[in-house]
């Protein structure tokens, strides 16, 4: 296992070279940083210039990787502009992990990315939480009562939020639960951001302010998640070891929770599994509308001025999560159902 | 299961008190503020982002503001310097500004002369990378200060625009706390004060930055004109102009920026909040492409140019798109001084534009609905960002067009590629449009403006230009080059009637709605004067009625 878990690691790190390469043309192509510098006219050419030389981005974009991977603290850089080469690079790289410097708000693009990780993880982590609670719930109620009454409502309910965007999900959630419902003088729940200024940032102020994200995130992941639970739960309470296991006069709740529901995981283990490095990258849409400030809204806000450094660090950041939790998830196949080695 | 679940919930708690800062309730009277960008930097000379400075009028003070009718307003110096009060020499080369003795900065420090002359050091200095460092590069020659109250400001040629430029948005800094960073990293590119300016000379004093969350600022107890009305502001970053515009409207905000104009309406009825128009000199217009390097050989044809305009009915995407709210302009400095009196818009009148284009020869010979000439077809590229109703003028535009003959092709840019450079192979910069639309600004309040000057055309051998539309008339650069040097106003405004004229003669723009800034205000408060130059530049004196 730990021989498997090794060569897994060392594969990972062709594949991050290539996925950082592949990333950073295609960044590279995407417009110029400089093009309006946020601001709502263009800036001076003569500025444009002498910025494009202080970030590097006068170089070939061959060199401008180069730079990024390893640094540029071996080479003199023309500051000035006069043709020749005269002040020595400070950047380190990222092999000896320096990630560069944002060049929106000139501070470390690593420690932009690790400052907003926990706004993310609290809104991800809970709306996981939620998801699969739902889930598991909904889908074993479900498998349980198959064409009961609640079943089939619930059946209809999943496939109409499953077809919904994300985004009209939120503006209906926010329109009905916080602009109406504070007309109709009815309790209503925050529309943005992660606390009241007035109030402060309590515990319970971010969990006031966490019910509409955490819902706009969660109800179409619900209703597709309880529905592989219900179709694994119906194919494995019916299979002999679970009639086998009622035949010896075992509890009910104990088939179904012990026997039957670990089982009836293991795909949902893998949408899990798939569905964890996203947790970093944060739910772009949901983020954006609700203010929330996460990794998500992070990148939107970097994307829009071209930020590489950040960009960058979002990006090599989720591609080495979806390493780790793949292999996390293999792993954790062994543990689920003993029939599977890696040797 | 359960413990798993438990541990999950362990984790979220752990986040809960991981994300909570050691930030109290703000106490008392508070603005809120949401605006959809964040500051990318709260020193002034980084940035050139209009968050960025107008949220700067909190906690900064310039020389002067420029107040809602547009006139300068003294802040730091005793009197706005004029020829009359001896401030400005006569050849108008030499301004000096005299300080008033009783300015400090928040910490209680004096603001004198020498912050004017580090600041302007500091823009200069080779060690550092300020967004932009004219005009102090290119027109001023000298920053002195010839005692503790007087700053002297010596120009290479008198330079009319002084007033929008000169330590307004450049604001001094407080040399007590940067110049030592500066002495000991040889820079001030990466100072501490530059996100977390402690010390400040506005009527709030900086206290919080919660990236991608929200700002704080408190009243400046130092503050040495009549202290802030309101106890607090509290600015907050939401991305998304529905959320601000909900925000309003469930009473979670109180100011918003840029309200789209399709929900003006909504936040008027709802009788919590009014909207505010303001000036800041932008005219969504289209700009044609006359070089004959790189636009259709229709566009050289100034009637041509004059009978697209006809053909398109900017009054109906007034009225339609914008709702009423916004009008089509007649000239390029619509609602300042600077517009000739008689300036008014081209009618809409699809037949004399088909008229007009038959005259000069483009005729619908194949009968396909699109006019050619000696076998070119009236096929015409326009370009424009991807703001939605930019989009949608396309569209109407596409159709309206088409009525007299003349295709428009359709393309459309996120603004870093559509405002790309020339050495960046920007699609408008390198002239692949024939028309393009966009909204752009003088160096308002101030009039001047460079797109329309020979010099200013790019090419391989000068790639700087910002003249993309190739546009060169020798008389309009003399004007130009005559109103920047001359400071008497009124002679100034007469140089600027005649190049209006000549623009308007010569069709190389084309208005399509005077495109102020849309404020939404909590009707709670008042006094609330916005400039479209300095927005906050009366926040001390905004109150909460009755």
């Amino acid at each position: 296992m730990t021989k498997y878990i090794i060569r897994r690691l060392l594969q990972a790190i062709p594949l991050l070279l290539i996925t950082s390469a592949v990333i950073f043309v295609l960044l590279q192509s995407a417009g110029d940083p400089l093009a309006t510098l946020g601001g709502r006219v263009p800036p001076r050419p003569e500025d444009r210039e002498r910025l494009r030389r202080v970030m590097g981005l006068d170089q070939p974009i061959p060199v401008q990787y180069l730079y990024w991977l390893i640094g540029n603290d071996w080479v003199l850089i023309d500051r000035d502009g006069d043709g020749e080469p005269e002040t020595p690079g400070t950047r380190k790289g990222v092999l000896r992990g320096d990630f560069g410097i944002s060049s929106v708000t000139r501070q470390p693009a690593m420690q932009i990315v690790i400052d907003r990780l926990p706004n993310t993880l609290l809104l991800m982590v809970t709306a996981e939480f939620v998801i699969i609670t739902s889930a598991l719930f909904i889908g074993i109620y479900s498998a349980v009562r198959q064409y009961s009454l609640l079943d089939n409502v619930l059946t209809s309910l999943s496939f109409i939020m499953f077809s919904m965007p994300i985004f009209l999900v939120a503006f209906g959630l926010m329109y009905l639960f916080a602009v109406k419902t504070r007309e109709w003088g009815l309790l209503y729940f925050p529309t943005a951001g992660m606390f009241d200024p007035r109030v402060g940032p309590t515990l319970g102020q971010l969990a006031w302010h966490l019910v509409l994200p955490v819902t706009a995130v969660s109800v179409v992941s619900i209703a597709a998640y309880s529905r592989y639970v219900r179709s694994n739960m119906l194919e494995v309470i019916n299979s002999d070891y679970i009639r086998t296991a009622k035949a010896k006069g075992l509890n009910e709740r104990r088939i179904l929770f012990r026997h039957a529901l670990k089982n009836a995981c293991l795909p949902l283990v893998t949408l899990v599994g798939l569905d964890l490095p996203f947790f970093l990258a944060g739910a772009v849409v949901t983020e954006k509308i609700f203010a929330w400030p996460g990794m998500g809204r992070l990148f939107i806000d970097h994307l829009a001025r071209l930020d590489y450094s950040v960009l960058m660090a979002i990006l090599l950041l989720i591609t080495a999560a979806v390493v780790v939790f793949q292999l996390l998830t293999d792993l954790v196949y062994t543990w689920l159902d003993p029939r599977i080695r890696y040797n | 299961m359960l413990k798993r679940n438990l541990s999950i919930f362990v984790l979220i708690l752990a986040l809960l008190v991981g994300v909570l800062g050691p930030v109290a309730a703000q106490e008392g009277e508070i603005l809120r503020i949401d605006l959809t960008q964040e500051m990318d930097t709260l020193n002034p000379i980084y940035t050139n982002m209009w968050f960025s400075t107008t949220v700067m009028d909190l906690y900064l003070s310039p020389a002067w503001f420029i107040d809602d009718d547009l006139n300068p307003v003294p802040v730091l110096v005793t009197e706005i310097p004029s020829v009359e009060n001896g401030g400005i020499n006569e050849d108008g080369t030499v301004i000096t500004l005299n300080l008033r003795d009783d300015i400090v900065w928040s910490d209680g420090e004096p603001i004198t002369s020498a912050d004017f002359v580090f600041t302007y050091d500091m823009i200069l200095d080779p060690a550092n990378t300020p967004s932009s460092r004219f005009p102090y590069d290119e027109r001023i020659t000298s920053i002195e200060a010839s005692d503790e109250r007087t700053v002297v400001v010596t120009f290479n040629d008198p330079y009319a625009p002084w007033l929008s430029y000169l330590f307004q948005t450049s604001v001094p800094l407080p040399m007590h706390v940067l110049q030592p960073i500066f002495e000991s990293e040889g820079t001030i590119d990466f100072a501490e004060w530059n996100r977390a300016p402690s010390v400040g000379s506005g009527p709030f004093r900086w206290v919080e930055w919660q990236e991608g969350s929200h700002m704080r600022f408190e009243r400046n107890e130092n503050y040495f004109n009549d202290l802030a009305v309101l106890d607090g502001v509290f600015v907050r970053f939401v991305p998304d102009d529905a959320t601000v515009v909900a925000s309003l409207l469930a009473g979670d905000s109180d100011v918003g920026t840029f309200i789209p104009y399709s929900d003006a309406q909504a936040l008027e009825e709802s009788g919590s909040v009014n909207i505010e128009l303001v000036n800041s000199s932008y005219n969504e217009g289209w700009f044609f492409n006359v070089d004959p390097e790189t636009a259709h050989p229709a566009m050289l044809d100034v009637n041509v140019r004059k009978a697209i305009v006809m053909g398109f009915n900017r009054d109906q995407i007034n009225q339609d798109l914008n709702l009423g709210i916004t009008y089509t302009p007649g000239s390029y400095w619509e609602q300042s001084p600077y517009a000739r009196p008689d300036a008014a818009p081209l009618p809409y009148d699809p037949e004399a534009a088909a008229q007009l284009l038959e005259e000069a020869g483009w005729v619908d010979s194949d009968g396909d609905g699109i006019r050619e000439k000696d076998g070119v077809r009236l096929e015409l590229r326009h370009v424009t960002s991807q703001r939605q109703i930019r989009l949608d003028v396309q569209v109407v535009a596409q159709q309206q067009l088409a009525e007299i003959g003349i295709s428009l092709l359709l393309e459309s840019y996120p603004s870093e590629i559509f405002f790309a450079s020339y050495i960046d192979d920007g699609p408008t910069a390198r002239g692949r449009y024939d028309i393009q639309e966009f909204s752009s600004p003088t160096a308002f309040p101030d009039p001047s403006f460079s797109r329309w000057l020979c010099t200013q055309i790019a090419t391989d051998e000068s790639p700087d230009g910002v003249n993309d539309q190739g546009y060169c008339n020798q008389e309009v650069d003399a004007l130009f080059a005559e109103s920047d040097r001359t400071t008497d106003f009124d002679a100034r405004v007469a140089l600027y009637h005649q190049i209006d004229q000549i623009i308007t003669d010569d069709v190389i723009w084309a208005g399509v709605w005077y495109d102020p800034d849309l404020w939404a205000v909590n009707a709670r408060f008042e006094n609330t004067r916005i400039s479209g130059a300095d927005p906050l530049w009366n926040i001390a004196n905004w109150s909460v009625a009755g």
